[in-house]
C-alpha cells in the first residue's frame, strides 16, 4: 500500500530541511526561556513558547506521520483524541484553581 | 503466502488443533472467544450473587452479626467490583465479539489473535484480582510501622482481605494507612490488567467497524448494536487511559511512597476522584449501552416493526457518550466542589436525559401498533424499557445539586444504579441470550421456564430494589455495616427479594444446561427476524459467510423475505421461504475454499505474563517478588516476538464441519 | 467440498480481510486510533504535574527549583532528531535499500537509547545531588512518574526498532507485509517524540525556576 503513496512521499533531502526547522524553533524556545528570564515577559512568554511548542507539535504529526497526505479518517480520530483531552484536563485543572485567575 | 525466510524465523510450528481444551486455548475465532467471555462472566455472575446473598443475610437483621464489620466492608467492594468489571463488562464484550462479524457480514474481526489476546487477559486479571483472598496479611506495604485511624490489623481476617473500601476506593481511606495489607493493591493491579483488555479489544472493535463491513453496508445501515458497540469502544479507549494513571498513581502512593493522594505530604485526595470518576462516568454508559443496542434489536423482531427513528436512535446513542464525558463531577457535588462547578455540571447531567428519553420514546414508538411476540426475549426487553426508565427518572433527580446532597451516600443511591444496571443492564443482557441462544447453539431455550424465569425476576428485582428508595430518604446510610432498627422491615423485604432473583437465575441455568442438549433444534431464521447474523446457519459455521453479502439498505435479511403493501404493512414474498432454506444449504457448504486465521498460543502465554508482573509489583520488597517481574516482563516479551513471526498463513483452509 | 493441503492457484479463494471500507489498513488504523488514547493517558500525567509544581510543600526542592534546562535542551534535539532517523530508515525501505533501512533504524534506537541515559543522567543528579526523590513531594512524584512513563515509551521504541534491525538482519531485509509495520512503529516513534515536545516546553521551559 505504501507504494501508492510513494510519489508524494517528501524526499530525504526534505525530511532534513523539516529537521533543521524542528532545530531552529527549539532554539528559540531555549533562546525565549533565557528572554524571559532576565526580562519577565509573564503571559507572553507562556504564549510565545506554546505556540513554538505547537508549531513543533504539527510539523512533526503532519510530515513525519504523515498526516497531511493520508486519508482524513485518520486526522479526525486522532483531532478527536488531542481535543477530548485538552478539554477533560482543562476542567479539572480550572476547578482545581490551577488555570484559573487566582494563580 | 509465506516465503521461506518467514517459515525460518518461526520458532515453534503454529498449532492447529480443532477439538479438545487446546482449541480453546489457542482459538483465534471470535465467536469462541465470544462463548469463553459469556462463561467466565456468568460464573463471576454467580460469585457476585453470592456475596451479595450473604450481604442481604446479614442486613436482614438491625443488629446482625452474621458478618464482622470487615467482612462486610470486602464483600460490598467485591460485588461491586465484581458485577461491574467481571460480569457487565465482559457480557458486552461476548456479545460484541460473538455477533460484531455477523452483523457486519464479516468472517472475523480486524486483529483476531488481539482478540484472544483481550480474552486471556481478562481471565488471568479476574482471577489474579480474586486471588488476593489467598494473601491476607501477607506484606503489607513497606513504611508502614503502626496504623492509623481506628482499624485494627488484627481485623483482617480471611474474608476481610477482599478490598474493603468501595468499588471506586476512596482516598485517603485506601492509602496504604488505612487500607494495610494487599487488598488494595490486589484490586489496583487486578483492575489495572482488565482495563488492558479492554482497551485492545476497543482499538479491535473500531477498526473491525470502521473497515470490515460488507459491500453496500454503509454506516448508517449497521445495526443499532452495532453502533451501540462502536461508541462503546471509543467510550473504552478514551476513558481507561484516565483509569489506567489513577490505578497506577494509587498503587505507587501504597508500594512507593509517592504523595500524590497524601494529604498530610501536601497531596489532594480530591484528585483520586476526579481522575476516578472521569473514567467511572463514562464506564457506566459502557454497561448500559450494549444493553441498549441488544433491546434495539429485538423488540423491531417481536414487534414485527422497523425500529421506530433509526438515525435518531443512533445518533442519541452517539450522544449519550460523547455527553458522558462531560458530568464526572455529578458524583462529587458532596465533596466540596465550588457552586460553580456544582452547577455546571449539573446542568450537562440533566442534557444527557434527553437523548435518552429520545431512545425510550423510539422504543415504545417502535412497539405501538405493532403485533406483539411475548416470547422471553422480548420480555426482558419490554422489562428492560420500564426498569430502566426508572433508573433514569432516579438519576435525574440525582442532577439536581440540593436534592442530591440529601441523596448521597444513602440507599437511593443503590437503588438508582441498581435499577439501570440490574433493570437495565442485566435485563437486556438476559434478554439477549434467549434472542441469540439458537445462533450459538442451534437449539431454542425453552419458553415456559424463560416465562418464570421472567417473571420470578421481575417480581424480586422491585421487591429488591424498590424498597431502597424510601430507604435511602429514611436515613439508611450506605456501605453500612449496621442500621437503625426502625428501617429492619424493608429490609428483610428486600432481602427476600434477593433470594427470589436467585431461584429466577436456577431456573435459568437449569434451561440452559437442559436446552444445550435437548432442546427442540432452531433451524434458520428461528424468529423471523431483520439482521445479518439471521440468514446463516444456526449454529453459526466456522466460516460464518459462505458468500459475504452485499447489502443494499437497512435490515438486509428482512427486506430480502418481506415486501411491503400499499399501507406499509409487511407482506412476506413468495419466495421467501426458499430463500431462506437455500440460504441453509449455502451456509454451511461454501462454494469456495475459505481460509481462516490460524489458531495460536502465543496471546494465552502472553497474557500469562500480567499476573506475574502484578505478583511481582506487590511482593517486589522480596527477592521472589522481583524475580516474578523478571519472568512475567521475559514470558510477555517472548510472547509478543513469537506472535510477531509466526507466519500468517499455513494452509488452514475451511470449511471445516460446524461444531 | 474436499479438503486440499495446497491452496489453488487459479480458483478463487476467499480470505479473511479482504477489503478495507476506509482505505486505511487494519494496522495502519489501528495504531492511529491508539495513539489518539494515548493523549488521555499523557494528558492526565501532565495534569497531574500542572496541579502539583507550584505548590508550596514542607519538603523540598521541587522540580521546577533544579531544572537543567541547557542540559534538557540537548537531550530534546537528541529525541528530535530521532524522528528524522526513523523517517529516513522509513524512507529507504520504500525505495527497497535494505542496508540504509538498517542504519536508520539503528540511529533511532542509539538516538533514543541516548535520551534514555540522559534520563537517568538527570534522575540521578536530582536524586542524589538535591536529595528529590518519588516520595519528597507530591510535584517531585509528580515529575518523576511523568517523565518515568515517557521514558518507559521511548525504551519499548527502541526494543522494537532492535527488533525490526534484527529480523533484518537475519532474514536479509524486512519483506513487504514488514514494510507496514515499520511504518507502524515509526508513528509509535514520532508519538513519544510529540509528546516530549509538549513535555518540554509546558513541564520544563514554562514551569522552571531555576533560572537555568
Amino acid at each position: 500500500m505504501t507504494e501508492e503513496h510513494h510519489a508524494t512521499h517528501p524526499q530525504p533531502a526534505q525530511y532534513v530541511k523539516i529537521a533543521v526547522v524542528l532545530a531552529t524553533l527549539t532554539a528559540v524556545e531555549v533562546g525565549l526561556y533565557y528572554l524571559n528570564n532576565s526580562l519577565s515577559l509573564g503571559w507572553i512568554n507562556t504564549a510565545l513558547l506554546l505556540i513554538l511548542a505547537a508549531l513543533k507539535f504539527l510539523i512533526v504529526i503532519g510530515w513525519y506521520m504523515h498526516l497531511r497526505f493520508e486519508k482524513r479518517t485518520l486526522s479526525r480520530f486522532f483531532g478527536f483524541g488531542f481535543v477530548l483531552a485538552l478539554t477533560l484536563y482543562a476542567v479539572v485543572l480550572v476547578g482545581f484553581g490551577v488555570l484559573a485567575l487566582n494563580r | 503466502m509465506t516465503t521461506a525466510a518467514e517459515r525460518a524465523a518461526t520458532i515453534f510450528r503454529r498449532p492447529a488443533p480443532e477439538k479438545g481444551i487446546w482449541s480453546w486455548i489457542t482459538t483465534v475465532d471470535h465467536k469462541r472467544i465470544g462463548v469463553m467471555y459469556g462463561y467466565s462472566a456468568f460464573i463471576f455472575f454467580i460469585i457476585g450473587g453470592l456475596e451479595a446473598l450473604l450481604l442481604r443475610i446479614h442486613l436482614s437483621q438491625a443488629e446482625s452479626n452474621f458478618l464482622t464489620a470487615a467482612e462486610y466492608n470486602g464483600l460490598f467492594t467485591t460485588h461491586g467490583v465484581t458485577m461491574v468489571f467481571l460480569v457487565i463488562m465482559p457480557m458486552g464484550a461476548a456479545f460484541m465479539n460473538y455477533l460484531l462479524p455477523l452483523m457486519i457480514g464479516a468472517r472475523d474481526v480486524a486483529f483476531p489473535r488481539l482478540n484472544a489476546l483481550s480474552y486471556w487477559i481478562f481471565l488471568f486479571g479476574g482471577l489474579f484480582l480474586y486471588s488476593g483472598i489467598l494473601f491476607s496479611g501477607m506484606a503489607a506495604p513497606i513504611g508502614v510501622e503502626g496504623v492509623s485511624g481506628n482499624l485494627d490489623p488484627s481485623d483482617i481476617t480471611r474474608l476481610g482481605a477482599l478490598p474493603d473500601g468501595g468499588w471506586f476506593f476512596y482516598q485517603p481511606n485506601a492509602s496504604r494507612d488505612f487500607s494495610p495489607g494487599t487488598a488494595v493493591d490486589f484490586a489496583a493491579l487486578g483492575l489495572q490488567i482488565l482495563g488492558i483488555a479492554s482497551l485492545i479489544s476497543a482499538v479491535n472493535f473500531i477498526v473491525t467497524i470502521f473497515n470490515l463491513r460488507a459491500k453496500g453496508m454503509r454506516l448508517l445501515r449497521m445495526p443499532v448494536f452495532i453502533w451501540m458497540s462502536l461508541v462503546v469502544a471509543f467510550l473504552l479507549l478514551f476513558s481507561l487511559p484516565i483509569i489506567a494513571i489513577a490505578l497506577f498513581m494509587v498503587t505507587f502512593d501504597r508500594q512507593f511512597g509517592t504523595l500524590f493522594f497524601d494529604a498530610t505530604g501536601g497531596g489532594d485526595p480530591i484528585l483520586w476522584q476526579h481522575l476516578f470518576w472521569l473514567f467511572g462516568h463514562p464506564e457506566v454508559y459502557i454497561l448500559i449501552l450494549p444493553a441498549m443496542g441488544i433491546v434495539s434489536e429485538i423488540l423491531p423482531v417481536f414487534s414485527r416493526k422497523p425500529l421506530f427513528g433509526y438515525a435518531a436512535v443512533v445518533f442519541a446513542g452517539a450522544g449519550i457518550g460523547f455527553l458522558g464525558f462531560g458530568v464526572w463531577a455529578h458524583h462529587m457535588f458532596a465533596s466540596g466542589i465550588t457552586p460553580a462547578a456544582q452547577a455546571g455540571f449539573g446542568i450537562a447531567t440533566m442534557t444527557i436525559a434527553v437523548p435518552t428519553g429520545v431512545k425510550i420514546f423510539n422504543w415504545l414508538g417502535t412497539m405501538w401498533l405493532g403485533r406483539i411476540r411475548l416470547a422471553p426475549p422480548m420480555l426482558f426487553a419490554i422489562g428492560f424499557l420500564a426498569m430502566f426508565t426508572i433508573g433514569g427518572l432516579s438519576g435525574v433527580t440525582h442532577s439536581i445539586v440540593p436534592s442530591d446532597w440529601q441523596q448521597t451516600d444513602t440507599y437511593y443511591i443503590v437503588g438508582h444504579f441498581h435499577y439501570v444496571l440490574f433493570g437495565g443492564a442485566i435485563f437486556g443482557i438476559f434478554g439477549g441470550l434467549y434472542y441469540w441462544f439458537p445462533k450459538f447453539a442451534g437449539r431454542m431455550l425453552n419458553e415456559r421456564l424463560g416465562k418464570i424465569h421472567f417473571w420470578l425476576w421481575f417480581i424480586g428485582f422491585n421487591m429488591t430494589f424498590a424498597p431502597m428508595h424510601w430507604l435511602g430518604f429514611q436515613g439508611m446510610i450506605r456501605r453500612t455495616w449496621r442500621y437503625h432498627p426502625s428501617l429492619e422491615f424493608w429490609n428483610q423485604i428486600v432481602s427476600i427479594g434477593a433470594f427470589i432473583i436467585a431461584l429466577g437465575l436456577v431456573v435459568f441455568i437449569f434451561n440452559w444446561v437442559r436446552s444445550r442438549r435437548h432442546g427442540p433444534i432452531a433451524g434458520m431464521d428461528p424468529w423471523d427476524a431483520r439482521t445479518l447474523e439471521w440468514s446463516i446457519p444456526n449454529p453459526t459455521p466456522v466460516h460464518n459467510f459462505s458468500t459475504v453479502p452485499t447489502v443494499h439498505g437497512l435490515d438486509e435479511f428482512w427486506h430480502r423475505k418481506y415486501g411491503e403493501d400499499d399501507e406499509g404493512r409487511p407482506v412476506r414474498k413468495d419466495d421467501a421461504d426458499s430463500y431462506v432454506a437455500r440460504l441453509g444449504e449455502e451456509g454451511n457448504d461454501p462454494a469456495v475454499p475459505i481460509h481462516l486465521p490460524n489458531p495460536t498460543y502465543f496471546p494465552f502465554l502472553m497474557a500469562a505474563g500480567l499476573p506475574l508482573i502484578g505478583y511481582g509489583i506487590i511482593f517486589h520488597t522480596s527477592a521472589v517478588g522481583k524475580a516474578l517481574i523478571a519472568i512475567g516482563v521475559l514470558l510477555s516479551l517472548s510472547a509478543l516476538m513469537g506472535w510477531a513471526t509466526e507466519p500468517l498463513e499455513e494452509g488452514h483452509h475451511g470449511p471445516v464441519e460446524a461444531h | 467440498m474436499s479438503e486440499s493441503t495446497a491452496p489453488p492457484e487459479d480458483e478463487e479463494v476467499a480470505h479473511h480481510d479482504e477489503h478495507e471500507s476506509t482505505g486505511v489498513e487494519n494496522r495502519k488504523l489501528g495504531m492511529w486510533v491508539f495513539l489518539s488514547s494515548e493523549f488521555l493517558f499523557f494528558g492526565a500525567l501532565i495534569t497531574n504535574y500542572l496541579l502539583y509544581f507550584g505548590r508550596e510543600f514542607e519538603q523540598g526542592p521541587t522540580p521546577s527549583e533544579i531544572y537543567d534546562i541547557p542540559f534538557t535542551s540537548v537531550s530534546s534535539f537528541v529525541l528530535l532528531m530521532s524522528s528524522l532517523t526513523m523517517v529516513l530508515a522509513h524512507n529507504a525501505l520504500t525505495r527497497r535499500d535494505q542496508g540504509a533501512t538498517r542504519t536508520w533504524l539503528l540511529a533511532t534506537a542509539m538516538l533514543g537509547s541516548v535520551f534514555l541515559a540522559g534520563q537517568v543522567f538527570e534522575f540521578t543528579e536530582f536524586i542524589v545531588e538535591y536529595d528529590m526523590t518519588l516520595s519528597t513531594n507530591p510535584a517531585a512524584s509528580s515529575f518523576y512518574v511523568l517523565t518515568g512513563f515517557h521514558g518507559t515509551h521511548v525504551a519499548i521504541g527502541v526494543i522494537m526498532l532492535l527488533s525490526l534491525f534484527g529480523l533484518s538482519k537475519r532474514l536479509g531485509g524486512l519483506s513487504e507485509r514488514q514494510h507496514l509495520n515499520l511504518e507502524l512503529v515509526g508513528l509509535y516513534w514520532h508519538f513519544v517524540d510529540i509528546i516530549w515536545i509538549v513535555i518540554f516546553t509546558v513541564v520544563y521551559l514554562l514551569t522552571a525556576t531555576s533560572g537555568g
